[in-house]
């Protein structure tokens, strides 16, 4: 009986570990080839070199990129976190007809493809004449991320004890401090989370992007995409392997922040 | 409702006509109520009798469908809730977890514009006051639920409202501690003289604690009174069976007198005092509480006393006291406190005994 259990769970553990393996698999080979220092797709890499992050850093329109990407993902999770926060608010603390209603519109951008969103934007900004292309880009980004922003803010402010609010209150504080001193203090760990994650999927956006940027205007993953149709250039990994250190760093940030919020 | 003890008092707080209806509910029917300076007063009742809405209509939490409110001579009505200048103490603390325990006593006072020094000497004050003098820089999630709870009442009384108010504070408490508290709450009364609205579910709690209690059943308020009086003196049955344990008998006068003849089921009778108007005929029940009735050995009651037949059904020790259950000839079983003894063993079930009690400890209460 014993030795039949310990049968099954030899097999569960290496059936999850050949899943986790088969998930993980891209981007360790990704990584692999990043090092690899090579112009060729070659796996395992010959030898260690970091030539390819070097030739990111060099090689002419990568950082440029890097940079107009980072200047509409930074604003766009910044005007996400302050049309979202105050949306969950209202979501969850108030109470007025509709309320549902509301809410399931606010999240719509998650259920409608990217695609019909995109051409949506582009057809807007057309008509109401917003040309400028780095503001079409950071509008367009902030509606992507909104529904995330709610989710965790509202997920958040439901962990907030009302009855603390509520002691506030009676204490004299008038609406403005309760939120100052009580509700934004203590949701503070999830607007950090909710604006890393805006950020995260802002910087990594494509398909929206394809279709409000305007000439000129790359982003990095535009640029990503649009130089592999003409040809694999070994470069893409080491960027690949960049954008996965950036994602770690932020979830591993994100998971200490929920760790100290729950032990608070 | 009558309230003559404290009508030349100055009120501190006065309902008028207060109530609150949800759609076709009455969540509190219209209540008047005065509350003189200084009272520790205890609303008292099973879970949806109304005395968390009638304190949530206090704080300003909800909104009365009727009625008034004033507080130390303000008419509070229409105020929100941070206008009405009260403090109030939750079951579940309601610290703030961000903030240490002297921001969070310190957080009231900061509202009220207070000097910074003047905070720091009236926060050591109040710590001292709920004799907890180091804590002052831990975060609440170190302390324990009683340290926590005086916090909470240091955070109240540092600010020194006209009126705090209680709703189940040591509800989350296990039982010595929370024995302890009451004892803790009180002396913080005594000391500063606030006036207190508690709102409990426990009898003893209310007992132990109160200058008066407010009993309520179903949005009414079914007694009002001290402690003693409703213990001694309950005017309804739901009064008799909430507070304190009884044994609730039929009966019906047949002669008025003093004191007056009732009959009890299976043809026995008992003498007994009328409190409220009865003739002959009037139906009710026969309050027994189990610690004015003693077994008896023989037949015969001393004078002044009742006495009835039966067989124990039942004994339970419980350390130094003990319950018997007798059952009567009528079939009724009526409970008897006695304090643990020696015999207390020899009384096996099926033993026949008499039981007795004075006729001035029993209470009719009319239908």
């Amino acid at each position: 009986m014993e030795q039949r259990a310990s049968g099954w769970r030899i097999m569960l553990n290496t059936a999850v570990a050949l899943i986790l393996l088969f998930l993980l698999a891209p981007s360790l080979i990704t990584i692999a080839i990043s090092f690899g220092g090579s112009d060729q797709i070659t796996f395992p890499p010959k030898e260690f070199s970091l030539v390819l992050f070097r030739r990111f850093f060099t090689e002419e329109g990568w950082l440029s990129s890097t940079w107009l990407s980072f200047s509409i993902a930074i604003p766009s999770a910044l005007l996400a976190l302050l049309l979202g926060v105050p949306a969950a608010y209202a979501l969850t603390r108030g109470k007025f007809p509709g309320r549902r209603l509301l809410g399931l519109f606010l999240l719509s951008p998650i259920m409608v493809p990217h695609v019909a969103i995109g051409l949506a934007l582009y057809i807007y900004f057309n008509e109401i004449g917003l040309s400028h292309g780095q503001l079409r880009l950071i509008v367009a980004q902030s509606i992507a991320t909104l529904p995330f922003v709610i989710v965790t803010a509202s997920a958040g402010l439901r962990n907030i004890d009302p009855a603390l609010e509520r002691a506030a209150t009676v204490m004299g504080a008038s609406r403005l401090t309760v939120l100052r001193r009580v509700t934004l203090p203590l949701l503070l760990p999830s607007i950090v989370t909710a604006g890393l994650f805006a950020f995260l999927i802002a910087f990594d956006e494509i398909v929206i992007s394809w279709f409000v940027a305007r000439a000129g205007e790359t982003t990095l993953p535009i640029k990503m995409f649009s130089s592999i149709q003409f040809d694999f250039s070994s470069i893409l990994a080491a960027i690949s392997t960049m954008l996965t250190a950036l994602s770690v760093i932020i979830c591993i940030v994100v998971a200490s922040l929920q760790k100290e919020k729950s032990s608070a | 409702m009558l309230d003559a003890p404290t009508q030349n008092l100055k009120p501190m707080v006065r309902l008028t006509g207060l109530g609150k209806t949800y759609g076709s509910v009455v969540a509190l029917h219209d209540t008047d109520l005065s509350v003189p300076a200084g009272e520790f007063l205890t609303l008292l009742g099973p879970s949806g009798s109304g005395k968390t809405t009638m304190l949530n209509l206090i704080a300003g939490m909800i909104s009365p469908s009727r009625g008034e409110i004033v507080i130390n001579g303000r008419n509070v009505t229409a105020l929100p809730a941070e206008q009405r200048g009260i403090g109030m103490v939750f079951q579940n603390y309601a610290l703030m977890p961000h903030m240490t325990v002297f921001e969070n006593i310190a957080f009231p006072l900061q509202i009220r514009k207070v000097s910074k020094e003047e905070i720091k000497r009236r926060v050591a004050e109040v710590l001292e006051i709920v004799q907890l003098p180091h804590v002052a820089d831990r975060k609440p999630r170190e302390l324990s639920g009683g340290q926590q709870q005086r916090v909470s009442i240091a955070r109240c009384i540092v600010y020194k409202p006209d009126l705090i108010l209680m709703d189940e504070p040591l509800g989350a408490l296990d039982k010595k501690l929370r024995e302890q508290m009451q004892l803790e709450i009180r002396r913080i009364h005594s000391e500063l003289k606030i006036t207190m609205l508690y709102v409990t579910h426990d009898q003893d709690e209310a007992l132990n604690m109160s200058d008066r209690i407010m009993l309520m059943n179903g949005g009414r308020v079914e007694q009002l009174g001290t402690p003693h009086e409703l213990y001694f003196e309950p005017r309804t049955q739901f009064a008799a069976d909430f507070i304190g344990a009884s044994t609730l008998i039929d009966a019906t006068v047949a002669e008025v007198g003093e004191p007056a003849l009732l009959r009890l089921p299976g043809g026995d009778s008992c003498r007994a005092f009328l409190h409220d108007r009865a003739t002959a005929g009037t139906t009710g029940k026969l309050l027994l509480r189990p610690e004015t009735l003693r077994l008896n050995q023989g037949n015969q009651a001393p004078p002044g006393h009742n006495l009835l037949q039966g067989k124990i059904a039942s004994t339970l020790v419980t350390g130094g006291t003990s319950k018997h259950f007798v059952t009567l000839e009528s079939g009724e079983t009526i409970a008897i406190q006695e304090l643990t003894n020696q015999n207390t063993a020899r009384l096996q079930p099926g033993l026949s005994v008499a039981v007795s009690w004075p006729e001035s400890a029993a209470r009719f209460l009319r239908q």
